[in-house]
């Protein structure tokens, strides 16, 4: 059965291609898409059903049924220490897709430098299991499905 | 610890380990001679992929980094 896994944040829909961060842009963690988000104060929401396996101030990994899907709030933001993310929610946690888990102001951390761009990857998954469901350059809601893991 | 000692004996031994750190996804690790490092074993270890660029390792790891790190910093120190 597929998973459909939404969108974290309201945005645009970008291929993986365009992170400037191989890890993601090569696929190393797996497939999935970006989202480029507004540069305004935004809720991440998590983008499956389960529970918070791990857990940053700029990250969130989410497992349900031997999936796994990572969110990264930008590029580089480890090195924020937290600073400009707010966590609603706790590792270990259940949430529903959708659930609010973390705040973050997009504005904020690009005036630092930092890219804000956001990877949403299925951890480990094959390309081929992925089938995305909106265009790149769609513009997103939170909560739009964007694409499928088989 | 089977995974860590593996990943640390495949970047050299503890003395090749400048330093090392977790991102929510990889090990940030600094070594004195990125030569001896062996890519083949980091994924045989379990590593999905390395990044480098002179003497900074990326190893990607996934959502275990975290602990993984520990796992490491505990044993070379």
């Amino acid at each position: 059965m597929a998973l459909q896994v939404l969108s974290p944040m309201p945005g645009r829909v970008a291929n993986l291609s365009e992170v400037p961060d191989p890890m993601f842009a090569e696929a190393m963690l797996g497939p999935g898409l970006a989202i480029d988000p507004p540069r305004s104060p935004v809720t991440a929401v998590a983008p499956i059903s389960g529970t918070i396996a791990s857990l940053f101030p700029h990250a969130m990994g989410i497992e349900a049924d031997g999936y796994s899907v990572l969110v990264h709030l930008g590029l580089e933001t480890v090195q924020l220490n937290g600073e400009g993310f707010t966590l609603l929610k706790a590792k270990g946690d259940t949430v529903v897709a959708g659930e609010p888990v973390i705040e973050w102001d997009p504005s904020v951390i690009e005036a630092g430098g930092l890219p804000v761009i956001t990877p949403l990857i299925a951890i480990q998954a094959e390309a081929g299991q992925i089938t995305q469901l909106v265009p790149d350059g769609t513009q997103v809601e939170a909560g739009t499905a964007v694409f499928e893991i088989a | 610890m089977g995974k860590a000692e593996d990943i640390i004996k495949a970047l050299g031994g503890a003395e090749n380990i400048d330093e090392i750190e977790a991102c929510a996804t990889r090990l940030r690790t600094v070594v004195n001679n990125p030569a001896i490092v062996d890519e083949k074993a980091l994924k045989a270890a379990g590593a999905f992929g390395v990044l480098s660029a002179g003497n900074v390792l990326q190893v990607i790891v996934g959502g275990e980094a975290d602990g993984l790190a520990m796992d490491i910093n505990d044993i070379i120190e």
